[in-house]
């Protein structure tokens, strides 16, 4: 167990490291950072020249400092004339220390601009995933019941199709039909009371939902029909075991180890991935701001974010795997 | 003579398949006596496990059932038909061959005894998880309070199968039916698991249908021997009679087929030739024929139907073994050097006829 | 105590009906009510139908009798479908069947090439990890949990924005996205089929590793791989789309950059939507349909070929 648990957290370091490295090398290396700092005019001074007398100064900027001044200024703050391999490292150290950095939009500080947009996502994705499971088991248990009837035929056409329907198809099609046509919801997310969030976060909850609910649903059907094959379901059988008491008490609790499985995976992956679902609905969430934020060119946010995003990723696997261990006592046991 | 405690009349079942359907029982009829213990034995495919299926009514929706089961005077398949929820686990039960299968990985194997108990006898939790651990004390489990926590892979092979046949005689049940219980396991270990059900049997004066593809087990435990061949029971006699004189071909040649200690060293066996029987819309014949060393043509042209004794033996055959008939016929197609239905014959490489 | 069964002398011809006979009776009693159909199937053709149809229309497009798509004020504003304009027009009087259809290559394009980089280069570490196990295996199955860890999405914009957004970094981004899903598969396949004993067979022949990957592996791989395949194609659109969406995809207002995520878009920001819905919706339509086909003609293929191999 102990064996496990470091392997997992030397995994964890290793893929921070790769995932924050990689984005801030592709930053700075090719992007320009003094540029999206102070902009392409004052960027492009030539300071090298002024200081040896080549080129005047200039003062494009008002307020009274001369753009070399400012390139310095920037390039102190930054780091900039240091090589990347050590930016990062300085980067990093302060990380450790709960600094995230400021923006380079407004110059806010990143910390309170997460601290602001990670419980947006974080409510639609938990909502999401109980719209997901709730739908999910129900749909998967009469489904295997049914195997290869009317019923089960008929929703595998449906799953199908929403497993094929993009998201962003789907959110459009939701909001377009329950905002617009028929106003039974808001179309963007205002806070405010906790009722009032949940309305305001039900058509995009639905909108990731619905799709999960689909992926689960065939992962369980797949699994309580192999399950329900097993002898111990015919011992339970002879026993006279009513069937939904076997459903329930005895075929569902091993089938639900994949769905399990995927869930976790999920969870971590939406955090990330539901960017475009607040895109529509209006969320201003981790999703958003890191859209935004990769098409400003604001560095430091960008790879704040995606940090963020990551260790969220990989914890999360983590703690599925360990879930996964407790779970089935046959792996306990290793 | 006073009723049997179960009676089988005319069983048949029919599995429609892509294929076409299949006919895994045809017209079985047999019965049992209270506190009897009778031995069905026979190949895979020969029906022995469909039998033990539908009496359980564990047969999938698509079976065909005909016939009449009736037990203690109830009819059986009117109350599957009723959806009736206390008779299988509580009079009837039934263990399975594979003991590592039978009970769910996941739940501890006292919760699995317990259910039954608080399910059809409506015991308290407490209570079904205290007399759970009555129940593995009296199988024979070592240390019980420790094993009603224990989960199924925690424990071996052999004491699995103890907690499975626990597990199925919570209820009390007055018919237990055993389907291969000891094939999954180990010699030795079989030895005991059969020690134990005649034990448990004689204890609470149960029935026994032992269902096996062994004639060892069966000699010596079983009171009466039921032996099936695609779909029917082709004899059936008490145990000693079957083993010492009995009447269907079938029967002769598979213990002729085993090796015996009684027999001089360096015996040859006798293996069954032919092919194992056809279950899709099988000929209008006896379905042993084709592999029979008395086949005459009669044989190939109907179904030979049940005679003897009830009680004794029993057994469907027109030329059958140990009879005058029965020589004649062999003898007269070692002559011809093949049977009616063209199956090479020498005499015998065991000696005898 | 030897059995009593009988020692048939069955010859292998003679035994399908007969084991017909007996497995059904083994299926019967312990196995699913009906028996897994073995031909593709009715709707499998009238998905691959419509797939023909799409990719034959995108293919013609440039020849086809359609209107010019970048052609404004080819029509009235924001018309619902006609005669004369299947799809309607959009907000700039464009005709939006000829969108649609110019919108289907771009789509199509990306969706291809990038389930065809995924199959290359995953498909390759995948095998090469599987087989050789130890370090390797090691080494890669990391690349491919790092890559996982990246946020697909935002690992694509992140590659778009830094570079330019031409057709080929979109299609190069979305098969480096698909490189980890299926590299992990074809890592699982190879590991299952590498135990068995063909492996060992070839080995003791004297078959270098790189032959047996080729000539044993292989193979085995590919059946599972190729019903991925279409899978595939439809998950990269969705990707190519959900990237277009956020205005990430193709730049450029021609003809040759539309795609079907791009005409989602920018008919569904702001008031468009309520404005005139049909163009967001048909189009969205016409995606749904043709992912729908290639996730179910995929499945078929999957189930088709999948009968016989122990799922695991």
């Amino acid at each position: 167990m102990r064996n496990f648990i470091f392997k997992r957290v030397l995994q964890l370091v290793l893929v921070l490291f790769a995932v924050t490295f990689s984005t801030f090398a592709s930053l700075n290396w090719i992007g320009s950072p003094l540029e999206n700092i102070v902009g392409p005019i004052i960027g492009g001074t030539d300071c090298g020249a002024v200081e040896r007398g080549e080129l005047p100064d200039t003062s494009s900027a008002g307020g009274g400092k001369t753009d070399c001044e400012l390139v310095r200024e920037a390039e102190e703050e930054f780091n900039l004339d240091r090589p990347v391999p050590i930016r990062y490292g300085i980067w990093v150290g302060e990380m450790a220390r709960g600094d995230f950095g400021n923006s380079l939009i407004g110059g806010t500080e990143i910390s309170e601009l997460v601290s602001q947009r990670l419980p947006r996502t974080l409510k639609l994705v938990v909502y999401a995933q109980i719209v997901a499971l709730g739908l999910a088991i129900p749909w998967g248990v009469s489904t295997a019941r049914r195997a290869n009837r009317g019923f089960d035929r008929v929703s595998t056409i449906g799953s199908f199709g929403l497993l094929s329907i993009p998201n962003f198809a789907l959110g459009i099609v939701l909001l377009y039909a329950f905002s617009f046509r028929w106003n039974l919801f808001p179309s963007t997310f205002t806070e405010g009371s906790i009722p009032t969030q949940i309305k305001a976060l039900t058509l995009p909850a639905f909108t990731l939902g619905l799709g999960l609910a689909a992926t689960y649903q065939r992962l369980l059907r797949t699994d309580l029909i192999t399950t329900l094959q097993d002898d111990f379901v015919h011992m339970a059988r002879a026993k006279g075991m009513p069937p939904r008491h076997i459903m329930y008490r005895h075929a569902l609790r091993p089938s639900l180890f994949s769905v399990i499985t995927v869930f976790g995976v999920n969870t971590g992956a939406l955090i990330g991935g539901s960017l475009v679902i607040e895109q529509i609905f209006g969320i201003q969430g981790i999703g958003a701001l890191l859209v935004t934020s990769v098409l400003r060119q604001d560095q430091p946010t960008v790879v704040a974010l995606i940090s963020i995003v990551a260790v969220g990723f990989v914890v999360i696997n983590f703690l599925v795997d360990l879930l996964y261990g407790w779970l089935d006592p046959r792996v306990r046991a290793t | 003579m006073s009723e049997p405690q179960l009676s089988v009349r005319d069983l048949s079942v029919r599995f429609p398949t892509t294929r076409g359907v299949v006919r895994a029982l045809n017209g079985v009829s047999f019965d049992l006596e209270k506190g009897q213990m009778l031995g069905i034995v026979g190949e895979s495919g020969s029906g022995k496990s469909v039998t033990a299926k539908t009496l359980m009514n564990l047969l999938p929706r698509t079976a065909e059932i005909e016939g009449e089961v009736t037990f203690e005077g109830k009819d059986v398949r009117a109350l599957a038909a009723s959806g009736q929820k206390h008779f299988w686990g509580v009079e009837m039960t039934m263990v399975f061959q594979d003991p590592m299968t039978s009970l769910n990985p996941v739940k501890k194997c006292g919760e699995q005894i317990a259910e039954t108990l608080r399910y059809h006898m409506g015991r308290s939790r407490r209570d079904a998880l205290a007399e759970a651990e009555d129940l593995l004390g009296q199988v024979g489990l070592p240390d019980p309070a420790k094993r009603v926590d224990q989960y199924p892979h925690e424990l071996s092979g052999g004491l699995r199968q103890r907690v499975v046949i626990a597990m199925a005689l919570a209820c009390e049940p007055s018919l237990l039916i055993a389907d291969e219980p000891t094939t999954a396991v180990d010699v030795t270990v079989q030895r005991h698991l059969l020690n134990l059900l005649d034990k448990l049997r004689e204890e609470r004066g149960m029935s026994m249908i032992l269902i096996t593809h062994d004639l060892g087990v069966a000699r010596g435990r079983c009171d009466d021997v039921a032996v099936m061949y695609a779909g029917r029971i082709v004899e059936r006699s008490n145990t000693e009679t079957l083993f010492s004189d009995s009447r269907h071909p079938y029967t002769d040649a598979l213990l002729r087929s085993i090796p015996r200690i009684d027999q001089p060293s360096h015996t040859r066996l006798d293996p069954i030739p032919g092919r194992p029987p056809e279950l899709i819309n099988p000929p209008e014949q006896c379905a042993y024929a084709p592999r029979c060393r008395f086949a005459q043509a009669d044989c190939m042209e109907a179904v030979p139907e049940s005679q003897g004794v009830k009680g004794m033996q029993e057994f469907a055959c027109f030329h059958p073994a140990n009879t005058d008939r029965g020589r004649e016929a062999l003898a007269s197609n070692v002559a011809a050097g093949e049977t009616a239905a063209g199956l090479p014959v020498t005499g015998y490489a065991g000696g005898g006829a | 105590m030897a059995r009593p069964e009988s020692e048939s002398n069955v010859s292998d011809t003679e035994n399908t009906d007969l084991e017909a006979g007996r497995l059904a009776v083994a299926m019967a009693e312990d196995g699913p009510d009906e028996a897994v159909e073995k031909t593709l199937g009715f709707g499998f053709w009238l998905c691959i139908t419509w797939l023909s149809a799409i990719v034959l229309v995108a293919i013609l497009a440039p020849v086809l009798p359609i209107a010019d798509p970048t052609d404004i004020n080819n029509g009235p504003l924001k018309e619902g479908p006609s005669w004369s304009h299947f799809f309607g027009t959009d907000n700039a009087g464009r005709d939006v069947f000829a969108r649609a259809v110019w919108g289907a290559r771009v789509s199509l394009v990306v969706g291809a090439f990038a389930i065809t980089f995924g199959l290359v280069v995953g498909g390759t570490l995948g095998m090469i990890a599987g087989y050789m196990k130890g370090v390797i295996d090691q080494a890669v199955s990391f690349f491919f949990f790092a890559l996982l860890s990246f946020p697909a999405l935002i690992l694509a914009i992140l590659i778009v924005t830094t570079f330019s957004r031409t057709l080929q970094v979109v299609s190069l981004t979305l098969g480096i996205l698909s490189v980890a899903p299926v590299g992990r598969l074809a890592r699982a396949q190879t590991l299952v089929f590498a135990e068995r004993e063909f492996v060992d067979a070839a080995r003791v022949i004297g078959a270098k590793n790189g032959r047996i990957i080729i000539r044993e592996l292989l193979p085995n791989v590919l059946i599972p791989m190729g019903g991925l395949g279409l899978l595939g194609i439809g998950v990269a659109m969705v990707a190519e789309g959900g990237l277009a969406f956020l205005g990430l995809s193709v730049e450029g207002e021609s003809a040759g950059q539309l795609s079907w995520g791009k005409i989602i878009n920018e008919s569904s920001k702001g008031r468009a939507l309520s404005d005139y819905p049909h163009v967001a919706l048909l189009v969205i339509a016409v995606m749904f349909a043709t992912i729908l086909a290639l996730n179910f003609a995929g499945d078929r293929i999957r189930q088709y070929t999948d009968v016989r191999e122990t799922a695991f």
